[in-house]
């Protein structure tokens, strides 16, 4: 385990989020190495993906955290080294 | 970015069985006959089956196929959680009017993913129970709650169109029309 590392976290893409990255997962360092409260994660991301629908996409998504659905954003701080997914709209069936 | 054949590594076969039933996301053709055999049971008087099959058409355009992708692991722990509250509603109907046993035999719940050309199946849901009612209103329940919570998506690729303009489709606000 390096301790020099920078935490960062995995962002997985499906559906209309991956059309508008280009990208089914992204490696994404925590600003500054800090912790980052889940809330202010979409404009990291969005400023990550300039000139994309992406804000757009986010905007009618949910997140989901190690495999679990969030149900309060607000209330979810990203240490590092977590799986985080963007839901978007679900259309199975 | 075309990406239409190249699945998020996080979209994967998954297989989650649970005391209430089945779940399967797989990328092979779903095969109906077997997937209705799974939840034979001699208690049973009734099998309720849903199949759901790509249809040629949407509002006029020619659909050519749909692609299929999950969050797999995510997907089958919300499809478990549907057919275990299927299997805890009191679907009881006359005939059990005793303390609570849940009327659902057995359930199993197939979704394909990835490309799924038109005709074929990409849901197969079966539901069986000692009577009619129960398994017809647990197939139905699975079906919509599946559709409206499973981390499953689709896309549509229309004829003469460019791959990049396919849509990703919206059970909420298509709800109407899918």
């Amino acid at each position: 385990m390096s301790t020099s590392a920078p935490p960062e976290i995995t962002v997985l893409y499906f559906a209309a989020a991956s059309t508008a990255t280009g990208l089914t997962v992204e490696r994404v360092p925590l600003p500054s190495g800090e912790p980052l409260p889940l809330t202010s994660l979409a404009d990291l991301l969005v400023s990550r993906h300039p000139k994309t629908n992406l804000d757009k996409v986010l905007l009618s998504s949910q997140w989901s955290v190690d495999a679990d659905m969030v149900d309060e954003p607000e209330k979810v701080v990203l240490k590092g080294g977590e799986e985080v997914a963007v839901i978007c709209p679900v259309s199975g069936g | 970015m075309s990406a239409s054949n190249d699945w998020p590594a996080a979209s994967v076969g998954a297989r989650l069985e649970t005391e209430d039933g089945i779940c399967v996301l797989t990328y092979q053709k779903l095969d109906a006959q077997a997937i209705i055999a799974s939840v034979a049971d001699d208690r049973a008087g009734a099998t309720a089956v849903f199949i759901g099959t790509t249809r040629d058409s949407f509002k006029g355009k020619v659909v050519t196929r749909l692609d299929y992708q999950a969050y797999s692991k995510v997907a089958v722990k919300t499809i478990a959680d549907i057919i275990r509250k299927a299997r805890r509603q009191t679907f009881r109907s006359e005939h059990h009017a005793d303390g609570y046993v849940s009327s659902i035999i057995k359930c199993a719940v197939h979704h394909r993913l990835g490309t799924v050309p038109v005709s074929e199946p990409s849901i197969v849901i079966a539901v069986s129970s000692p009577h009619r009612k129960e398994s017809f209103m647990a197939c139905e329940y699975i079906l919509e709650e599946v559709k409206r919570k499973a981390q499953i998506w689709k896309r549509e690729f229309y004829e003469g169109e460019r791959e990049e303009d396919a849509e990703w489709k919206e059970n909420i606000t298509t709800s109407m029309a899918s």
